[in-house]
């Protein structure tokens, strides 16, 4: 009896236990919600994993503008996905309001943790923690028309390295008719000059915000300097009127005309160009400092998993296979998506096209500022970064511009 | 005789009452689905919105109560005043311009010509598309290098350079100005064409037979019985104005230098852009404040005392 009762209490643990077993081993569907800018390559990605995995990802694309709209209202109701790439500017803020699972346990044991893009791992990191890492990576660069080089007597292989040599160059293919001009940038546009502007001053050794994020540092002079170089080239007539009113839309179209000499960009515009505009050769350089020196600006999105998602563990298994060897190669670089590993940026398949390495070369040297309100600072179009351009480079008036974005830059940030 | 007459009068008093009563009820049942729409969609949201504005709320992130501090922060917000100024400038610009222009297009197209019913479809047309698509229209005619305003304007020598319209702070409000004039003076004539078409063709008549001309037609007979239909236009233009907020997203981002941006403009910023939900919040029912005494006012100033 007593024997029969043990035999029995055996039997149905060991058949509870292998019930569980093949419960935890049943494929889950795991949520992950992305921007609509990505989302050709994050498909792609996408449709890789599912191919090759059991559990299965579904993703969820919105328009990058309702996208923290979409997120916070959905981590309000409790609903949140179990993958969600961010802009890296914004982890910081996320990080803060606890929308997000700290990982630093899980990515300490990568054994690439140190190769990973420096910019996306910390502006991962607040406190202690670290909420995310790099998904798909950007990085911005000096893009310029070898062609116009050449007819205005340029050498297109030795692209300028400092402000004067941009500045030449503008001047001579200015000189080459009516309709070309030396250089382009979106002057309404907010978020292009983050991207494209503060490398330079960063190149040449200047900040705008200090390293922890918290005070702002707009009265640098290398601001002022930065700032005095576009005013100049926009007083020569070097650069089109309608750039003034040009919120973004015209951002890489301008320079696919094939009537400007140089323009800011990112890595985005080099598959687009290839594809869509061959007749335009076109070279790829480092945004450079006044005297030399040079930065980009790093960019892309950063993966978390948001707190209160319901398959970490699954989760983290797709974070690990995106940042393997295999995937960063075979579906990152072969499809011109610059990898989020530094030790990566050269490979065969940049090696067919240089101007790709040059282009992750610069995200690897790249930097991000870091801050809880980037949006209220770079982006919005009415705030004080995109009026200090304005004022200074349209309205003739640097030193006014920078001390009243000196003072809305440090309003904003003591208002947190 | 009064024995008589009393029960059939009761009776008739019972039935009458009755009656009034089931007609209520059925007239009742008639707006009931109105009623519910109207409150599940508008009163329900404005006192959340009322609830909200009562709290630090941020999208992401702990809410607080903090009572009426937003109300409080409101008064030294310079932005909100200078939206609120740009707002009224704004409105006070455009509205005679659309009446103006729509009284005498709905003089044009009350003539009683052969295809005038061209014309009316004519102009009304822009009301349909909406006013995103008509700025965003408008933000390609008016390109510098592929928009047609620029190479119009100088064929007929009255500009001798292309105007990069929307990034100069002299005719960036101009040009949004006459895009939403385009877009909606034909909702206004419309409106106007059928107050006109209720006044009876004697009155006219007889003013002639008293040796009325046109003008003095329309002076003293038009406008003053067109009064009511002027009052209902007159506040649906001017609330409609004082809520742009697309000619100003689209067209101009505020700019050039933040002068255009709206009050609601200031609104969509503080809750999308900065995701203070609370202050976006509060704003909005400030707003709701001023177009309901703004329209009060209206009413009161052009209320209609005759009747023919």
């Amino acid at each position: 009896m007593c024997r029969r009762l043990f035999l029995f209490s055996l039997f149905t643990a060991f058949f509870l236990l292998s019930i569980s077993v093949v419960a935890a081993q049943e494929p889950v569907t795991l949520t992950l919600w992305s921007r609509d800018a990505n989302q050709a390559f994050v498909r792609q990605l996408v449709d890789a994993w599912n191919e090759t995995h059991d559990n299965q990802i579904d993703v969820t694309i919105i328009p990058s503008a309702e996208f923290v709209t979409r997120f916070g209202t959905g981590a309000a109701a409790g609903e949140v996905p179990d993958l969600l790439p961010i802009d890296l500017i914004y982890v910081p803020e996320f990080a803060r309001a606890g929308q997000l699972t700290d990982i630093s346990e899980f990515a300490s044991e990568l054994p690439y943790f140190d190769q990973l893009s420096p910019s996306h791992v910390r502006l991962a990191r607040y406190e202690d923690g670290l909420y995310a890492l790099p998904f798909t990576a950007e990085g911005s660069v000096l893009i310029y028309n070898k062609g116009l080089f050449e007819a205005a007597g340029l050498d297109p292989e030795a692209p300028p390295t400092n402000y004067q040599e941009i500045l030449e160059a503008a001047r001579a293919i200015r000189a080459l008719g009516d309709d070309t001009y030396g250089f382009y940038f979106s002057g309404a546009c907010a978020g292009c000059n983050a991207f494209t502007f503060l490398p330079l001053i960063w190149a040449s050794g200047g900040d705008v915000l200090s390293d922890d994020g918290l005070t702002a540092t707009l009265d640098d002079p290398e601001v002022a300097a930065a700032l005095e170089f576009y005013q100049q080239m926009w007083n020569e007539g070097l650069i089109p009127p309608g750039a003034q009113a040009d919120s973004g839309t015209d951002f890489l179209n301008a320079f696919t005309t094939g009537t400007i000499g140089m323009a800011g960009t990112g890595a985005f515009s080099i598959s687009v160009l290839k594809n869509d505009y061959p007749d335009i050769d076109f070279g790829i350089t480092f945004l450079p400092g006044r005297e030399g020196g040079v930065s980009s600006f790093a960019g892309g999105d950063s993966i978390a998993v948001p707190a209160g998602a319901q398959h970490v563990e699954e989760a983290f298994e797709f974070i690990e296979w995106a940042l393997s060897d295999e995937v960063q190669l075979d579906i990152y670089a072969q499809t011109g998506q610059l990898p989020v590993r530094i030790d990566l940026a050269e490979n065969e398949y940049f090696e067919a096209d240089p101007r790709l390495t040059t282009n992750a070369e610069a995200m690897a040297l790249g930097r991000t500022p870091y801050s809880f309100v980037y949006n209220q600072l770079f982006n919005d179009p009415n705030g004080p970064w995109l009026q200090m351009i304005q004022t200074a480079v349209f309205g003739g008036d640097v030193e006014g511009a920078v001390s009243t974005a000196q003072e809305r830059f440090t309003q904003i940030l003591s208002g947190q | 005789m009064t024995d008589q007459v009393a029960p059939s009068v009761t009776v008739t008093n019972i039935a009458r009452r009755t009656y009034r009563r089931r007609r209520n009820y059925t007239g009742l049942f008639f707006v009931l689905p109105a009623v519910l729409f109207t409150f599940t969609f508008f009163v329900i949201p404005l006192i959340m919105t009322a609830f909200m504005s009562l709290h630090d709320w941020p999208l992401l992130g702990e809410r607080k109560l903090i009572g009426l501090d937003n109300y409080v922060a409101m008064a030294n917000d310079r932005q909100f005043w200078n939206s609120l100024l740009f707002t009224t400038r704004y409105t006070l610009l455009i509205t005679p311009v659309i009446f103006i222009l729509a009284f005498v297009l709905a003089l044009l197209v009350n003539l009683p010509l052969r295809g005038v019913g061209i014309f009316r479809t004519a102009y009304f047309l822009p009301v349909v598309i909406g006013l995103g698509t008509s700025s965003l229209l408008w933000v390609w005619l008016l390109n510098d290098r592929v928009g047609i305003i620029n190479p119009i304007l100088s064929s007929v020598g009255l500009i001798d350079r292309s105007i990069v319209w929307l990034a100069d702070p002299n005719y960036a409000m101009i040009a949004v100005i006459i895009s939403v004039v385009w877009k909606t003076v034909g909702f206004t004539m419309i409106l106007l064409l059928t107050g006109m078409q209720a006044i009876p063709e004697a009155l006219y008549e007889a003013a002639k037979v008293d040796g009325a001309g046109y003008l003095q037609r329309i002076r003293y007979i038009m406008l003053p019985l067109l009064r009511r239909t002027f009052a209902l236009a007159l506040v649906l233009s001017v609330i409609g104005s004082y809520l742009g907020f697309d000619q100003f997203y689209i067209m101009t981002r505020g700019g050039p230098q933040n002068q255009t941006i709206s009050v609601v403009y200031w609104i969509y910023t503080n809750s999308f852009t900065y995701f203070k939900l609370g202050y976006g919040a509060a704003l909005s029912i400030v707003l709701l404040v001023i177009l309901g005494i703004l329209s009060l006012i209206q009413l009161r100033l052009l209320r209609d005392d005759t009747a023919f």
